[in-house]
């Protein structure tokens, strides 16, 4: 009986299962965890920003995916000749979700939120040069306490929402209101995520899908086998390991970028031996990144200096760093001119994720073989982000994300006091040219200035930049109209199809 | 022991149970290390400190322990096993929204496992010493030393390479489409069900067996009763106590099999949120989902006892 009962499921489930795409076309995407919270000025886990960026919220600005600034709900804008203040436009014909129109109003009660001290917003710190926001009309106009070139740029991470959350906390966390092509519909927890086609959206004809689905799927296989029985039409920013599996499989194609996101080595400057420059140029020395990019990223990645190949107009080749030749005699050398013992014991504290782990064994030996003796630890991530908070580590394994303008990563990383300058890390020279490069408006002044932070950074930085990823998307063959962006966001899932 | 008195101790446990639960599960998840706001605040130091001071008051992690065990007590008792700390919503939502798909695979994994069990365990018993019974105990050593995930994992690979166009992942609620629910269900359910299968089909062989060799069994057979009635009603009915008893137990173990089968196979159930729970220190959703699930072992449990009073006239002596 009870055979019989499980075979008539079987042929039942069988008979259910050649499942023909639904009329409707809602994109089913797989991601590999669960968003936490959905409040784009709150939020900070990468989860809740791929899910949000560009799909439910857009910005005054946009950036697309050669990394450039263009219109986004600001139509247009002029920069005051001194720099010092900013007038958009906002667009007209824009609506929120709730049907209610996008009005100047709403753009000033957005980044008044972002910069409120009872929100506070990891956002606030892109709004730092910004004194005062006022509405008129429809257009909106921001006066700086100081020059500020990267404001377009930061701008286009700020969503624009109702005034009605002005004040509020809680309610955008769970029932996001945005402007962008795809409106909140349902969020099971650990289930998944759908959104559904925003049918006002001011780009006329955007966005093609009737909605997306993202699916919630820790499993790695789990994923690789959704896309490749065609379950899943997305798998968003895969690592090489899995792009390599997928490659190939009928069916499946891959979109692939170089990534703004790098590895690297992060040195303790505040206390010995780091403290002294020798030793960290040493570690450049020792570290070969061509080895870490064939033994721990399957070849799909380049050596990276400062900032990411894929800012073509920014980042310097690699070439100019005279300390990313491989040279352990040198290394060794330099530790002897640093006049500390050798080898220098040393305890590095792994980011707990695989491919960090993988990179992190290849450095370990590059360096033990250089007058180093690394042992490696990796706390749970909890532990490894307090440890890094608190500067409590010699030398540390990790990941960051870029951003498309070098202010942006710079400042807030290198600058003496900077809100992630966890290395303690202080340069007058370096401190000088960031302040020059932040306030100036002339992009070959700019560019000159970041050129010689780069050149200051290369070698005797606190962080090591070793390897720039490369930056998988993998899609059903049926799906046309997406592009990746190096910087991990959805935003061409308005002009994707699935036919 | 009496049916209302069994009923009370059992209700007692089942306090007992579940107060001793919270404590430890409070204790553990609290020696976790990194806390939950940590992980939602992620590797940002933008975060101000305020922010962070304010996360944690608001989460109620800046108490004593002990105050926190007893505030969330008190609430819990009445009722109140507080909000998600992620989505805002209240816990016993999210795990009501999780319980469905959960307990459907585990029914249907003990359909599969201890249905099956009876009368594999009967014919090994019936076959005893031939090559079918040689082949199904080493069929069922291998059932019992291969981890459910593994099964599931090698189950889906193989879906992939033999069967591509099939769509088996993830989860749809019955009512909405009752042969896609039992379609995608149905893999899991297997390998979940496989293991209890094994076990299960060994321990009903041995206690058939040891049924068959006892004297009322000759008796039966030499007042000429047919082979189906000696080895069904007469044998069959002693064995499956200690089936039942198992049957109990392995319910418990579905429940834990169930967390890593739901992953593999991202079925949004119980194990899928004790899980995440983890992952993200979300206090109130992982205290309240452990108990939950306890709750229901030790129900399991007592339903078990119940069963013993139907099936075995000396409990009711």
């Amino acid at each position: 009986m009870a055979r019989r009962f499980v075979g008539s499921m079987m042929i039942a489930g069988a008979a259910a299962l050649a499942v023909s795409p639904a009329a409707a076309q809602v994109l089913e995407v797989a991601i590999d965890q669960s968003p936490a919270g959905l409040d784009p000025h709150i939020i900070t886990a990468f989860s809740s920003f791929m899910v949000v960026n560009r799909t439910i919220y857009e910005g005054l600005t946009a950036i697309d995916k050669d990394l450039k600034v263009g219109p986004g709900l600001a139509e247009s804008w002029t920069v005051a000749p001194d720099g010092k203040g900013y007038t958009f436009k906002i667009r007209s014909g824009a609506t929120f979700h709730n049907g209610a129109p996008v009005e100047a109003a709403d753009v000033a009660a957005s980044l008044k939120r972002v910069m409120a001290k009872e929100i506070a917003s990891p956002l606030a710190s892109r709004l730092a040069a910004v004194e005062s926001v006022t509405a008129t009309g429809d257009t909106v106009e921001l006066k700086l306490k100081e020059p500020a070139a990267p404001l377009l740029t930061s701008l286009a991470t700020i969503a624009i929402v109702p005034r009605s959350f002005e004040a509020d906390k809680d309610g955008l966390q769970k029932q996001p209101v945005g402007t962008g092509p795809f409106k909140f519909k349902e969020w099971q927890p650990n289930g998944f995520i759908a959104l559904s086609k925003h049918d006002g959206y001011w780009q006329k004809g955007l966005p093609k899908l009737d909605g997306v689905k993202f699916n919630i799927v820790p499993e790695s296989a789990t994923r690789q086998v959704g896309v490749a029985s065609g379950q899943y039409a997305m798998l968003p920013n895969i690592d090489a390991a899995t792009a390599l599996q997928l490659k190939g499989k009928p069916g499946v194609k891959l979109a692939e970028t170089l990534e703004l996101a790098y590895t690297l080595v992060g040195l303790n400057t505040s206390k010995p031996p780091f403290d002294n420059p020798k030793v960290r140029e040493a570690v450049n020395y020792a570290v070969n990144r061509d080895e870490i990019v064939a033994a721990a990223q399957f070849g799909a990645g380049v050596p990276g200096g400062p900032l990411s190949p894929a800012l073509k107009s920014w980042a310097l080749d690699v070439g100019a760093f005279p300390c990313y030749k491989h040279d352990p005699a040198k290394a060794q050398a330099l530790l002897k001119e640093a006049g500390v013992a050798t080898p220098v014991a040393l305890t590095m504290t792994v980011l707990p994720r695989q491919d960090i782990k993988d990179i992190a064994q290849v450095v370990q030996a590059q360096l033990n073989k250089a007058g180093f003796k690394v042992e490696l630890k990796t706390p749970e991530l909890g532990a490894f982000i307090q440890d890094w908070r608190n500067s409590n580590f010699d030398l540390f394994a990790s990941t960051n994300a870029g951003s498309p303008d070098p202010d942006d990563y710079f400042y807030r990383t290198f600058r003496t006091g900077g809100s992630t300058n966890v290395f303690k890390y202080s340069n007058p020279e370096v401190d000088a040219l960031l302040d020059r490069a932040r306030a100036s408006l002339d992009p070959a002044a700019r560019k000159a200035d970041y050129d010689a932070v780069q050149k200051a950074l290369a070698c005797s930085g606190p962080i090591v930049h070793l390897t720039y990823g490369q930056l998988f998307t993998a899609l059903r063959a049926n799906v046309t109209g997406f592009e990746i962006v190096a910087n991990r966001s959805l935003s061409y899932l308005a002009e994707t199809t699935a036919k | 022991m009496t049916l209302p008195r069994l009923l009370l101790m059992r209700l007692l446990d089942l306090v007992v149970v579940l107060f001793f639960v919270s404590l430890i599960v409070f204790a553990m998840v609290r020696l976790i290390p990194g806390d939950a706001v940590a992980i939602m605040l992620g590797a940002n130091t933008e975060v101000t400190p305020e922010r962070i001071a304010e996360l944690r008051s608001r989460i109620g992690l800046d108490l004593p322990m002990a105050e926190q065990y007893v505030r969330w007590l008190g609430k819990a008792l009445h009722g109140d096993f507080g909000t998600s700390l992620w989505t805002g919503r209240p816990v016993i939502d999210e795990i009501a929204l999780h319980v469905w798909p959960t307990l459907q695979l585990t029914l249907l994994s003990l359909v599969i496992g201890a249905g099956l069990a009876v009368p594999t365990g009967v014919l090994m018993a019936r076959l005893r010493g031939r090559f079918a019974d040689g082949a199904l105990r080493i069929v069922t050593v291998a059932g019992l030393t291969i981890p459910s995930f593994w099964l599931g994992i090698v189950m889906i690979l193989g879906l992939a390479t033999f069967a591509p166009s099939l769509q088996m992942l993830g989860y749809v609620p019955f009512s909405e489409d009752p042969v896609g629910n039992l379609a995608r269900l149905i893999l899991p359910a297997v390998a979940l069900g496989l293991p209890i299968l094994a076990n299960l089909s060994r321990l009903v062989r041995s206690a058939m067996l040891d049924a068959l060799g006892q004297d009322y069994i000759r008796t039966a057979r030499a007042k000429g009763a047919s082979e189906a009635s000696v080895l069904f009603k007469h044998a069959l009915a002693n064995a499956l106590i200690p089936f039942v008893t198992s049957v109990g137990i392995m319910t418990g173990y579905l429940l834990g099999g169930a967390i890593v089968v739901e992953q593999v196979f991202a079925i949004p159930g119980l194990g899928r949120l004790i899980l995440g729970a983890i992952a993200e220190r979300n206090y109130p959703l992982l205290q309240a989902t452990i108990l939950v699930v306890t709750c229901g072992f030790v129900v399991v449990n007592f339903a078990v006892d119940l069963l013993y009073l139907a099936i075995d006239p000396r409990v009711r002596a």
